[in-house]
């Protein structure tokens, strides 16, 4: 920058007051593109070196249906980043939830449908409970999700002792088999049939991500948690019932987590104490990844999805070449400071062209 | 000429899409107050953020005492004397006076820093001042006056022989700036450059030997003596022509209307009694007072998130329980314009489309909840044009504007929400002088339009401006009514009577009872 550039247009059509113009930044910075670009480039790879990453029933379909949890579980995550809180419970809030789904289909002989409803009325329930009680304290909810996260973890295996004989609950209802280990190849339109690598248990990603897109992106509501993240106190004097609006974060996080609780144990089989023992790392990994800012004001749906996918994308394709587990962790941390620094990398690139262009 | 200090030489600073500074001059010499002047977005606080090492500059230099310096970081700067004291407070408040002033650079013993060796140097640094603090006291009991005069106090400490206040008097009492300009004065004496930025000409006329003017990033007068200047020359080099105040049209007010807002005998949690005050269409009532005197928590009180203990409140004639602001908007059509813009006003995160409608979404949602995304930007762009607001575009973030700017995007959701009556605390504290005329503007041209006006200001000549009647608070009581005769002197001889008056027997009361 040591020549004088002369500003664009002449000196007085330059804004005088301050009014910049927004950071047009071009479109290759954008975040959730070069995560998509990263899984392609990542999947060609690994399918390069072991031509078996492309079997679609023996790794890809396993693969998207643990994608497709853990994109529910990153969704739960994110929907209490947006109005800037966390859920730390969200694996024990995903466990409380199938204790329902188990229970209901063991002792109440419920079908699959009503027995997800009352899993997902749970999870609402303990959600809604946990934003709640920080709605009314004003305790931070690190801190009462925390103490939640505790609780139940006390609380589910002692339900599950209480009500089965070897702490878990095996009775299957009609479709719960199916639901498992089907995928699309299974539904044909005449002589249209899907694709054998994606399973079915993908339909409940599928709406939660429509679901959680309107509302961010279409209605009213979604916005006002957004700006209730941004900033708790205008928002109040805004006329947002803030308090509301933290109680509804927390029980559709504690919904979303729930849904992920029956999906993992529909992947399994059983419905045991243990689901969601994992959740909590992937669920701040996907959102974050996929642009969600931890101080809340911004979500990113489909970038929840990219998040997880590229994590489940690594960890399959790590996982064929033969690497061992703990050494595959340490090459997924390094392959995610990798990715997040290329994001920053390209930030700062764009950022310093349109600077010179000024 | 003396001693110079520091120059800056053609400075120049580029943010995407904006030259912030464009070649700036700056030359500090000893033993001076140099004012920095210009209107908001001119480059002020992007040029102190060089000279503090904030941002490294694209092109020029830095000279200290004739050499050429790099800053790389705040700290370097320190290190080169030079000290800075922003417009917010940045000390611990759970340090002591003591900590917080040896916190750059601690005395210790053994790696261990040595509480005891504290006190005699912060002692040095507070009595080099003039002030009467205990260096044990925690910062956070401290006012916010007290806080600057400490952070004064921290920049002698690291010696600084440069020292930058940016917009000190904007949150002090009268008393307290006068203050304030005492240790100015002294600074000076001992032969530190002082660099004062304020937009109250008054207060720069009264301290500052030299003045620097920037507009659009240039140094459109540069270090020169400012007694060959009078107040309209600053102000046309600032605003870049001539400013003339026009007279704006006449207003009636109907007194025998029924009140838009009525307080009787009002009692609060926060320590309100007996407050009763009337605002009828088309009215602005001024409330002025002192810093503290209990304006803004009244108004929070009276929007529910305070309690109110006693006395009742009528809108429009109709007797009112205010549970929350958002009860306050969509029931009774009541709009609080915040005095603190950057906390409570507006979301600086996010796009001006949703800042503006915001106070209209319920209005917006159709079946679902969802909101066209049309509708929402065809309400932000009339409000944007109708304000005049300075945008590049609606998806723009707030932050990215100016302060004038911004507080019209507060302004506009208000607007947009079509309140019958409007609270406008404080609002042009931070807003350069053109903004602010225009700002006083719109006020009366919204009362014009018969909207009843609550303005809050402790700018005693915006009230003289706007209101038609003010009414003087002071230790959360109503002390006294004066009708508007638009006179400054008149007025002014008035209401500080009022607030002289009983000043003396609230004091003795509050010592009776603790």
């Amino acid at each position: 920058m040591k020549t004088a550039v002369k500003p664009p247009g002449s000196d007085t059509a330059r804004p005088t007051d301050g009014a910049r113009p927004a950071h047009r930044l071009p479109f290759w910075v954008n975040q959730q593109l070069g995560l998509l670009v990263l899984i392609v480039v990542l999947a060609a790879v690994f399918g390069t070196l072991r031509p078996a990453f492309f079997n679609e029933r023996l790794v890809l379909f396993p693969l998207l249906r643990d994608v497709s949890t853990l994109t529910v579980v990153a969704l739960a995550q994110m929907v209490v980043l947006s109005i800037g809180h966390m859920n730390l419970a969200v694996g024990r809030m995903a466990a409380f939830g199938a204790f329902f789904a188990g229970f209901g289909y063991d002792r109440l002989g419920l079908p699959l449908v009503l027995g997800l409803v009352l899993c997902l009325v749970a999870g609402a329930a303990v959600g809604a409970l946990t934003g709640w009680i920080i709605a009314r304290t004003g305790v931070n909810s690190f801190v009462v999700t925390l103490a939640m996260d505790f609780a139940l973890l006390g609380l589910v295996p002692l339900l599950y002792s209480a009500c089965t004989e070897n702490a878990a609950f095996t009775t299957r209802p009609a479709g719960l088999a199916e639901l498992r280990s089907s995928s699309l190849a299974d539904i044909c339109l005449g002589p249209v049939c899907g694709s054998p690598a994606v399973p079915q248990v993908a339909q409940f990603t599928v709406l939660a991500l429509a679901g959680l897109a309107f509302l961010y992106y279409r209605t009213r509501t979604g916005r006002e948690l957004l700006l209730t993240g941004a900033n708790p106190a205008a928002a109040e004097l805004s006329g947002i019932p803030t308090g509301r609006r933290v109680v509804l974060a927390h029980a559709l996080s504690g919904t979303l987590a729930a849904l992920a609780g029956f999906m993992a144990a529909v992947g399994t089989g059983t419905f045991r104490a243990s689901i969601g023992d994992d959740f909590m790392l992937p669920s701040f990994l996907g959102a974050v990844l996929g642009g969600t800012l931890l101080t809340g004001g911004a979500v990113s749906v489909v970038g929840a999805l990219l998040g997880t996918t590229l994590v489940g994308v690594i960890r399959k394709g790590l996982d064929l070449l033969g690497v061992g587990l703990e050494s595959l962790n340490i090459y997924l941390g390094c392959v995610l400071l990798l990715a997040l620094s290329a994001d920053r990398v390209r930030t700062v690139v764009s950022y310093r062209k349109v600077v010179r262009s000024t | 000429m003396s001693d110079v200090l520091l120059e800056c030489d053609s400075i120049v600073k580029v943010f995407p899409g904006v030259r912030a500074l464009d070649g700036v001059g700056l030359t500090m010499t000893a033993g001076s107050v140099h004012a920095l002047l210009g209107e908001n977005g001119a480059g002020k606080s992007t040029l102190i953020k060089v000279i503090t090492g904030v941002h490294t500059p694209d092109d020029g230099r830095l000279l200290r005492r004739g050499e050429e310096i790099h800053l790389r970081s705040p700290l370097d700067a320190t290190r080169a004397g030079i000290g800075v004291v922003h417009q917010e407070r940045n000390l611990i408040p759970g340090f002591s006076v003591a900590e917080n002033i040896t916190l750059q650079n601690p005395p210790s013993r053994r790696g261990l820093v040595d509480r005891d060796a504290m006190t005699a140097p912060a002692e040095r640094c507070l009595a080099e001042l003039g002030l009467d603090l205990d260096p044990h006291r925690p910062v956070r009991e401290l006012s916010v006056a007290q806080q600057q005069l400490v952070e004064i106090a921290k920049a002698l400490y690291t010696e600084s022989q440069v020292l930058l206040l940016d917009e000190p008097t904007a949150s002090l009492s009268p008393q307290e700036a006068e203050h304030l300009f005492d240790v100015v004065r002294r600074l000076k004496e001992r032969g530190t450059c002082v660099v004062f930025v304020s937009h109250k000409l008054e207060e720069v006329f009264a301290i500052c030997d030299t003045v620097t003017v920037l507009r659009d990033g240039r140094s459109v007068l540069e270090s020169a003596p400012l007694s060959d200047y009078v107040q309209d020359d600053v102000v046309t080099l600032m605003v870049g022509r001539q400013h003339s105040v026009t007279d704006m049209t006449p207003r009636t007010v109907d007194p025998t209307a029924r009140p838009a807002l009525s307080l009787s005998g009002l009692n609060t949690a926060a320590g309100h009694r007996d407050v009763s005050l009337d605002i009828r269409p088309g009215e602005i009532v001024g409330l002025y007072g002192l810093v503290g005197a209990g304006r803004s928590e009244l108004v929070k009180a009276v929007l529910g998130l305070d309690r109110v203990t006693g006395g009742e409140i009528r809108v429009d004639g109709e007797p009112a329980r205010i549970r929350s602001p958002r009860e306050a908007l969509h029931t009774y059509g009541i709009g609080y314009l915040t005095e603190n813009r950057k906390e409570e006003g507006v979301f600086l995160e996010q796009p001006i489309v949703r800042n503006i409608t915001v106070t209209v979404w319920k209005k917006l949602a159709r079946f679902l909840g969802d909101i066209s995304s049309r509708a929402e930007k065809d309400v932000a762009q009339d409000l944007v044009d109708r304000l005049g607001i300075r945008v590049s575009g609606l998806a723009q973030n707030a932050g990215e504007l100016s302060g004038g700017n911004q507080q019209k995007v507060s302004l506009a959701k208000w607007l947009a929400a079509e309140t019958r009556l409007l609270v406008v605390d404080e609002p042009t504290v931070g807003v350069d002088v053109r903004t602010k005329h225009a700002f006083h503007e719109l006020i009366w041209e919204l009362a014009r339009g018969g909207l009843p006006i609550l303005l809050i200001s402790s700018d005693l000549t915006e009230m003289i401006t706007l209101a038609d009647r003010v009414l003087v608070m002071a230790d959360h009581r109503i002390r006294g009514e004066v009708p508007n005769d638009h006179d400054y002197d008149n007025m002014s001889g008035q209401i500080i009577r009022i607030i002289h008056d009983r000043a003396h027997p609230a004091a003795a009361a509050s010592n009776g009872t603790p």
